[in-house]
């Protein structure tokens, strides 16, 4: 009897299998869902998208009206030329400060060198709620509002660049460092041309994260910007929405054209920015 | 030169022991940097907020000390206590659920053992976490749009009535939470999903051969050993929600009638719409404590579930 059971059994055990394996790719394809129909929607012309019952697809594919409309109306390409350079200058700079950092409390003895290292450990705590005001004042009272120095303010240093770039360049072994002293390298020497090439996927993750982070940041530059020549991508997109009458074509065009570059970012090293995102989180 | 290997008594650890002078000059050149950006742009104005709660006037006006009344006004405006209610609820209603539905999710994935198809499949989970808040809202401002939005046709589909979502006082925020749940449930599946992939096979193989059923496996071996993660990603998702903002103040700017009103608008409004910087610096002040509450809190259970 139990020899007959055992094949109902097998393919009852695979249709629960299938069943489950089909419910997270559901479960995918709804998470997917808004970016397709953002896409779709940046695709149709105004009266497509007031259709009573709603068509899925645009009638033609190829419209790029919304594309054109977006940089007509609003200096996009401004916004993305801004987020940019902030985004990009903010994460040289952060790599190279929180390597610095990292190498010099990996690697040196210094006075209180454990209660300078906790008090950045510390900063991973604060929100930028918390400091958003003072940090504010000042900005007005150093006239650097509407300026990049002033968006970038809080940005130029990573302190979980400072805590990562540590424990990597912890890892480097004592002996490539005093070979190279021996040798006659400069400390400045040793640290770009010693450590750095040996904390490349570190310096990678850090890059990842906070180009992102930057890229899409979004209370400072609303706090610190007034002027249209210096709103970057986020504030241009939120700019969609104080209208009385919100054109759902234009927005979605102006969404899809912030997220691309992230997208590339993602797709192209997607399991880096995996990791940084989680690595980040974790820790601050 | 076993720098760090050395066994350090406290006045080492305070003082450092280092072996010359010029390795400390430039040990410290290295670190200074940031230690001087972090107090001067970090420590600092965290001061200042303080000292700013004592305070009233600033930005042209002359200031003046008021000791403890920044701090009265804030916390009898019932307003304020309104914006401390609407953010715990969107907590209560976006954290368990993200949580609970990443940790489904995980199992789900860890059960599929074709590799490729697991990675395609929990990138595409996380890919709302990539892209910023702002354009999320966007998104999701248009899919709720009552008349001709995405949701309600497919509401259709199941024959049940449109609804007004971000303009109903009681649909605005388990909208909200809903576009949070999207946005984090990538997040916390990598996450456990991690976990999961190092718990040997052979202790749920073990558990099975003595007669425990499946949700008996889960429950008495898979679970117990996830414990710290759970407890991590729940304080994490914790911490984010109590900020919510961007969302917010993109898609309902804290209407209908305030119902959607959080904390974190309750600071803007006060800071840069009014310039009231005193009541705004208690908000912040009060933002930081419960979330230093919470670190806290995860600390000590983290501590506990260690032992």
């Amino acid at each position: 009897m139990e020899k007959q059971h055992a094949p109902y059994l097998r393919i009852k055990r695979k249709f629960i299998s299938w069943t489950l394996t089909a419910l997270v790719v559901f479960g995918a394809l709804l998470v997917l869902m808004p970016f397709l129909w953002m896409l779709l929607t940046s695709l149709k012309r105004p009266e497509e998208i007031l259709r009573v019952p709603l068509t899925f697809l645009p009638d033609r594919f190829f419209n790029l009206q919304n594309y054109f409309e977006i940089f007509k109306r609003q200096p996009f390409h401004l916004y993305l030329w801004n987020t940019f350079l902030v985004s990009g200058v903010s994460t040289v700079t952060s790599l190279v400060f929180s390597s610095m950092a990292g190498y010099g409390f990996a690697k040196f003895n210094f006075p209180a060198k454990e209660f300078w290292f906790f008090s950045i450990i510390c900063i991973l705590m604060v929100p930028f709620q918390a400091i958003v005001i003072p940090l504010y004042q000042w900005v007005v009272e150093f006239g650097l509002i509407n300026t990049y120095i002033g968006l970038m303010i809080p940005h130029f240093i990573s302190a979980f660049g400072v805590f990562l770039m540590r424990e990597a360049i912890a890892g480097v072994p004592n002996d490539y460092i005093d070979a190279a002293r021996i040798d006659g390298s400069s400390e400045i020497g040793i640290f770009f041309r010693i450590i750095l090439p040996m904390v490349k996927p570190s310096l990678a993750a850090l890059a990842i994260i906070k180009f992102l982070w930057t890229w899409n940041e979004f209370f400072w530059p609303l706090v610190i910007t007034n002027s249209e020549e210096m709103k970057v991508i986020t504030l241009g997109l939120a700019s969609f929405n104080t209208m009385y009458y919100i054109e759902h074509n234009l927005a979605t065009a102006g969404a899809v054209v912030s997220v691309v570059p992230i997208m590339i970012l993602y797709l192209a090293f997607q399991k880096w920015v995996v990791k940084a995102v989680v690595m980040s989180g974790v820790k601050g | 030169m076993g720098r760090s290997e050395r066994k350090r008594g406290w006045k080492q650890v305070l003082l450092g022991a280092t072996p010359t002078a010029s390795q400390r000059r430039i040990g410290f050149a290295f670190v200074l940097p940031t230690i001087v950006y972090f107090w001067g742009v970090y420590f600092y104005p965290l001061l200042s907020s303080i000292r700013l709660s004592f305070y009233e006037g600033g930005m042209g006006r002359p200031e003046r000390f008021i000791g403890l009344k920044s701090y009265e006004m804030v916390f009898t405006d019932p307003f304020f206590w309104q914006t401390v209610r609407n953010t715990l609820y969107f907590v209560i209603l976006s954290v368990p659920m993200t949580v609970a539905l990443a940790l489904g999710v995980a199992l789900l994935l860890n059960r599929i053992i074709n590799n490729r198809v697991r990675d395609i499949l929990s990138a595409t989970y996380f890919m709302p976490l990539v892209i910023s808040l702002v354009a999320a809202a966007l998104i999701w401002g248009w899919i709720y749009q009552p008349i001709y939005g995405l949701a309600n046709y497919i509401l259709g589909f199941f024959g049940i009535r449109p609804q007004k979502w971000l303009s109903s006082i009681s649909q605005v925020m388990p909208s909200l939470a809903l576009i949070n749940i999207w946005l984090r449930i990538g997040f916390d599946t990598v996450i456990f999903l991690a976990a999961l992939q190092s718990i040997p096979e052979r202790l749920q193989e073990a558990a099975r051969i003595d007669g425990a059923r499946d949700s008996q496996v889960f429950r008495y071996v898979t679970l117990p050993l996830l414990n710290n993660q759970v407890i991590m990603v729940l304080m994490i998702e914790l911490i984010f929600a109590f900020k919510v903002f961007d969302q917010v103040f993109v898609t309902t700017e804290g209407g209908p009638a305030n119902a959607s009103r959080v904390i974190m608008m309750y600071l803007y409004d006060f800071a840069f719409k009014w310039f009231k910087f005193g009541e705004a610096s208690v908000v912040a002040i009060f933002i930081f404590t419960s979330l230093l509450a919470i670190s806290v809190i995860q600390w000590v259970f983290l501590r506990r579930a260690a032992y």
